[in-house]
């Protein structure tokens, strides 16, 4: 190969600036495109409440206005680079100041900052009502999952006649609004699910108040987004929206009384193992000691938040640990979360069943948690917690203890 | 081979490395790591002087170069004295001071002597940087006053609020409040006489700001040396009172004199009522007007209610906290706590927290009011 060959091969590598511009449009289109993507479930443009939709209606004119003003600036900034880049031309002649111009360029952002301003007020004030609610549920973060309990009384129709306490999945009835109290027992987390309505801080010493209302049934994702701490990603929510029919039925299943384990079977041992190594922190409500007493745990004594899930109706929840892991399978959770409407409700309260139950995250959390989730667990560095767990230790169960736990809790539902 | 320089950054390098070695084999956890990580950096940093040393060969003028004996920065004589050493020798003394005596003094000597170093080091680098003093001088001042002047003005800024802080805790509560109207005044009237007097001298004006500064930090001292005025102990709400089981003087003490603190600025959990008729109830926030004779409490966390007192009588409002064995097995004794006693139509807040489930008293968790029989609102904690 010659020197001229050389020259052209390596000149034909290069490409032309036509191709360069298209490759660019290209990757541009790709990243646009990403924004559409289909398995986005927390995707605030698509509200599912009356709240969430007055945050939309606010949002959307101010996002298309920004956008154009944006793509506007941009646009002229870049034609000024263009346009006037450095050829080795002459200086133009300079000048200072324009007072036309900058009265122009103060008073049309005035008036678009008005214009945004007075349904942002509206905005905020209607979200702010919450004098029409019919339910009231406690919402408390602790590092790194959700409680919820339900006070007692009428909630949309449904009388909850004890306190319900669940984590995780915050069941509510559709069309119906409720109050949400929410605070935290550690560091400051935000609860947030985007479908329903905005984010609300969860602050230590201080009960913030948030409207929730669903129009459709159906599960709605979330999670926490305020940094709490090594696990803040893994603190993830959602709230299920049920017929008033449906939230019945599930407001007297959580109700219903403890029922043992058939004796002499692997469940039977599992409620002993979780008498000996899990009844420290958590609660099964209605288990009772070989000697009749209650069993009722004492997580304020070994836990900084001073509470643990109570799991008395484990297998009625979706997901464990934060609502990290899914305990249904692949198929079984797809269908459930596309599902909406009708139907949504029977699929949600057959809860987990046999053919759905995937008990590999199960297993591997109680086999070791802090090696699928970080926490600050470790029993001979608590040091400056003065002994007290965030989140959950290595309890060092055997294969067998762990056969055993997942057949009791198996039966949780 | 090795020239000086860069053998005192190989040792230093050595050393480091060692350290972090013992360090990490004998601290663990996250102080362990963290320890480690900074011993390795020190070392890598060094490890980086001690190369540029070596290609530089400490910065040596070549023996070759004409009038290097007479001109070079090494052929220069000493220049001045330097307080660095006593300093240096003052904040060692306090090392071994404080290491026998407060850990304070140990610390803040450990201040002085790493601060000692640094001056030190760079006024003995400065002072052979160049045969030209003044360079000198310059360049030692462009490297340490972006550092100097804001500590200084940082320590000078902290000993002023101190002595501030001591008198304002010494004299008495009224007398304060003219002290500093005085104070205040005057230092306004300096600013103007400076303002208007353009030809003062910088004597005159630094001296009257000393003597002011002196007197500042003298009266401090001797405010810190005379102690605190007596701060006058509020009797506590307790048990007993919340109980109605305290005498009756004791319980108007503490009506009287108990630090009326409350969460203000915190949401409520509830409203709680005592009506005109004694009847008592609970409006929970968000839920109309529906009376509510139970409130769902989460556990674990400080909750509020407000009370608001709306019957003829001055009333407080009790939370029975349960009962719970005591740490000897024996059967303990209910716990309450409780707001001061309210006057007719007044409020007062009440923030309390239970961390156990309802399942594991002896005795409910309630809100009562002492003298109203039959009334109360159950807490259900789940």
């Amino acid at each position: 190969m010659d020197r001229s060959d050389k020259t052209m091969t390596t000149l034909g590598d290069m490409p032309s600036p036509r191709r360069r511009w298209t490759r660019a449009a290209l990757v541009g289109l790709g990243l646009v495109l990403a924004g559409c993507a289909k398995d986005a479930p927390q995707d605030y443009f698509q509200p599912k409440g009356p709240n969430a939709e007055k945050i939309d209606n606010l949002q959307r004119p101010v996002f298309y206005i920004a956008g154009i003003v944006g793509v506007i600036v941009l646009g002229a900034v870049g034609y000024i680079v263009f346009k006037f880049k450095d050829r080795g031309q002459d200086i133009p002649e300079q000048s200072h100041g324009n007072p036309k111009l900058e009265i122009a360029l103060t008073i049309l952002p005035a008036i678009i900052l008005a214009g945004i301003a007075v349904p942002t007020v509206i905005t905020v004030f209607e979200l702010d009502k919450k004098d029409d609610t019919e339910c009231i549920i406690n919402v408390t973060g602790q590092q790194w999952w959700w409680e919820y309990d339900y006070a007692t009384g009428s909630c949309g129709g449904v009388e909850i006649a004890e306190p319900i306490v669940t984590s995780g999945e915050l069941v509510i009835p559709t069309d119906t609004p409720v109050l949400l109290r929410i605070t935290s027992r550690d560091v400051i987390h935000s609860y947030w699910i985007p479908a329903l309505n905005g984010k609300r801080d969860a602050v230590p010493g201080r009960l913030h108040t948030l409207r929730m209302q669903a129009d459709e049934a159906g599960l709605y994702t979330g999670q926490c987004t305020e940094f709490c701490g090594l696990s803040h990603a893994r603190m993830r929510q959602a709230a299920v929206a049920l017929e008033p029919a449906d939230f019945q039925t599930w407001v007297d299943n959580q109700l219903e009384p403890y029922a043992a384990p058939e004796a002499d079977s692997l469940a039977a041992e599992g409620e002993g193992t979780f008498i000996a190594n899990c009844s420290k922190c958590h609660q099964v409500n209605g288990i009772a000691n070989s000697d009749g007493s209650p069993v009722l745990s004492d997580p304020d004594l070994y836990v900084v938040s001073g509470v643990a899930p109570n799991l008395t109706n484990l297998l009625t929840r979706t997901a464990i640990a934060g609502w990290t892991f899914d305990i249904l399978t692949e198929e079984c959770r797809t269908t459930l979360w596309e599902t909406r409407g009708a139907g949504f409700g029977e699929l949600y309260l057959q809860g987990v069943t046999p053919e759905c139950f995937d008990e590999v995250a199960l297993r591997e959390w109680l086999r070791n948690p802090t090696g699928m989730k970080p926490m600050f667990a470790d029993a001979t560095n608590l040091e400056s917690t003065g002994g007290k767990y965030r989140g959950m230790p290595n309890l060092n169960l055997t294969e067998d203890q762990i056969d055993q736990l997942i057949a009791f809790l198996i039966e949780r539902k | 081979m090795f020239t000086t320089g860069s053998k005192l950054f190989v040792g230093a390098t050595a050393l480091s490395t060692v350290g972090a070695i013992v360090f990490a084999a004998s601290v663990g956890g996250p102080t362990g790591i963290l320890g480690t990580i900074g011993l390795i950096t020190v070392a890598i940093a060094f490890a980086f002087l001690a190369g540029i040393n070596f290609f530089t060969r400490d910065g040596n003028v070549s023996a070759m170069e004409p009038g290097a004996e007479v001109n070079s920065a090494a052929a220069q004589p000493p220049v001045g004295r330097s307080m660095w050493p006593m300093v240096t020798a003052v904040g060692i003394g306090g090392i071994a001071v404080g290491a026998v005596s407060k850990p304070v003094v140990f610390k803040v000597s450990v201040i002085i002597v790493l601060a000692a170093a640094v001056e030190w080091m760079i006024q003995g680098w400065s002072e052979r940087a160049s045969s030209d003093r003044a360079y000198n001088d310059g360049l030692r001042k462009r490297l340490l006053h972006p550092l100097e002047f804001p500590i200084l003005a940082s320590v000078i800024a902290a000993v002023f609020i101190y002595s501030f802080s001591r008198i304002m805790l010494t004299i008495d509560k009224d007398a304060g409040r003219w002290v500093f109207i005085i104070i205040g005044a005057i230092i306004t009237a300096v600013g103007f006489v400076f303002a208007a007097k353009r030809g003062m001298s910088k004597g005159t004006a630094g001296g009257i700001i000393a003597v002011g500064a002196l007197a500042l930090v003298g009266v401090g001292v001797a405010s810190a040396v005379s102690g605190q005025r007596p701060i006058e102990e509020h009797p506590h709400i307790n048990t007993a009172v919340c109980l109605g089981t305290a005498s009756a003087e004791e319980i108007e003490e503490v009506d009287a004199k108990a630090s009326q603190t409350v969460a203000a600025k915190s949401n409520v959990l509830a409203n709680v009522y005592l009506a005109e008729d004694e009847h008592l109830f609970a409006l929970n926030g968000g839920i109309g007007n529906v009376e509510y004779q139970e409130i769902t409490v989460p556990r674990s966390t400080d909750v509020h209610v407000l009370f608001h007192n709306d019957s003829p009588e001055p009333r407080r409002l009790t939370v029975h906290l349960g009962t719970f064995p005591a740490a000897d097995g024996t059967a303990g004794s209910e716990l309450a706590d409780c707001t001061t006693a309210v006057e007719a139509g007044g409020e007062a807040f009440l923030t309390f927290r239970l961390d156990k489930s309802q399942a594991a008293s002896s005795t409910p968790y309630r809100l009562t009011v002492p003298g109203v029989e039959g009334q109360e609102i159950k807490l259900l904690v789940p």
